[in-house]
């Protein structure tokens, strides 16, 4: 059933990206992910109840793993990771380093180690950003963190990468090389997106509408999620003032 | 692992490997239809590792978590610093990470070294001068007169007297992160 309650922008991205999750696999977040851990907890909750999940970071669901995630993740055996970036481009890269000029940048960001090597080798990565607009979805990013898309002969386990916002679903297209529109959010028009990303999504006539939040969803989300956030020390503040109350 | 180069699946087509000389792209020997970032390997002359107890042969429990010990058998020289000095330390013992002596080549008793950062078991971390810290570190004249109060010239007594002001450092069971 279609929930008529009203998400805020990280609960909608949670509970989108939720549906990512899959039974049986292994997913896992990083690092200041709260959006991730939500959506982790949410599909443990309904539909994947036997997911192996990794939350790091969380005093505990975070399985102490150090260098064990890594390496699972260089065998190929990560199914799901989530990623985010100040700035996406054209051509499948994406950017968590600097903003502007690299050698004088404006912005200094975290960058570094999940976007080189866990972007490159989880099975599928699922982006997310609360903005949707110009500066993020750019022509050609200031700095390249993490390339999606690399000539054939550097062989990697990845098979998909998505990015969620708040407008819309972008899945990037192998065979077309560019991305397109999966689905838009309710409220919001495919020529919306395309007029708040800096590049362009090829044929958007006949873009689904992305399934809103189901009532069922939200109210998990708002209970079982939140307390199980707030009892294992997952971002237990995040999840007292964002996950609202049921 | 004493390996001159290691191959390392990621990196390629990054702004970071463009900037680096410590890595190349080069093919796969057993399988020329594919190529790998391959990293030279890092060796520290020195590495500084702060363990919660050490022996006097060089024994030590590091922290649980992270990667010390694969740092030390990196590095050419190891200095373990240690809250305590005891008779014997060995890998059953709990609350941490067994390096062995054979990885270490001098130890030092400091307690309260891991100072602003903590020690599970020992002593938090020290928020508040973290916070001073990074305001300090936000431009270069302040950052000079953190080090001038703080650190240069100064010994190590007269920094922990500084910073146990105030019972910043407090023992603590159940600790925090190192």
């Amino acid at each position: 059933m279609t929930s008529a309650v009203a998400c805020n922008s990280d609960e909608l991205l949670a509970i989108l990206m939720s549906r990512e999750i899959r039974d049986w696999e292994i997913s896992a977040c990083g690092a200041v992910s709260m959006i991730p851990a939500a959506a982790l907890l949410l599909a443990e909750a309904s539909h994947a109840p036997n997911a192996e999940i990794i939350i790091l970071g969380s005093e505990q669901l975070d399985r102490n793993l150090g260098k064990d995630i890594h390496f699972l993740s260089q065998r190929g055996k990560l199914d799901l990771f989530f990623h985010s970036a100040i700035q996406f481009d054209a051509e499948g890269n994406f950017n968590l380093h600097v903003v502007g000029d690299p050698n004088a940048p404006d912005l200094r960001l975290p960058g570094g180690y999940g976007s080189g090597l866990m972007s490159y080798t989880a099975k599928r990565i699922l982006f997310f950003r609360t903005e949707h607009t110009k500066r993020t979805f750019v022509p050609k990013v200031d700095f390249v963190s993490g390339a999606m898309v690399t000539p054939p002969s550097i062989k990697r386990p990845q098979e998909a990468f998505k990015i969620f916002t708040t407008m819309a679903v972008l899945s990037f297209d192998r065979a077309a090389n560019r991305y397109g529109l999966e689905s838009v959010h309710e409220g919001f028009t495919a020529q919306q997106v395309q007029d708040n990303t800096g590049f362009e999504l090829g044929d958007i006539s006949n873009v689904p509408v992305t399934p809103p939040p189901t009532d069922e969803e939200v109210g998990t989300l708002r209970t079982e999620v939140k307390e199980r956030m707030i009892e294992t020390g997952t971002y237990p503040q995040w999840a007292k003032t964002i996950l609202q109350p049921a | 692992m004493g390996v001159p180069y290691i191959p390392v699946r990621g990196l390629a087509g990054t702004d970071v490997f463009k900037r680096r000389d410590d890595m190349i792209i080069a093919p796969n020997p057993f399988d020329p239809t594919e190529e790998t970032v391959v990293a030279i390997a890092q060796t520290p002359n020195v590495a500084i590792l702060h363990a919660l107890k050490a022996d006097r042969d060089g024994n030590a429990l590091l922290r649980k978590h992270g990667e010390d010990v694969m740092v030390a058998q990196a590095s050419n020289r190891v200095i373990v610093t240690a809250e305590e000095i005891v008779d014997k330390v060995t890998a059953d013992d709990e609350g941490g990470q067994f390096i062995s002596a054979i990885n270490v080549t001098a130890v030092v008793h400091a307690p309260g070294g891991a100072h602003p950062a903590g020690v599970p078991g020992y002593y938090e971390q020290d928020a508040e001068h973290i916070r001073e810290y990074l305001r300090a570190a936000s431009d270069d004249a302040t950052y000079r007169a953190y080090l001038q109060k703080y650190v240069i010239g100064k010994t190590e007594e007269e920094y922990q007297a500084m910073v146990r002001q105030g019972s910043r450092v407090e023992t603590h069971a159940a600790g925090g992160g190192a």
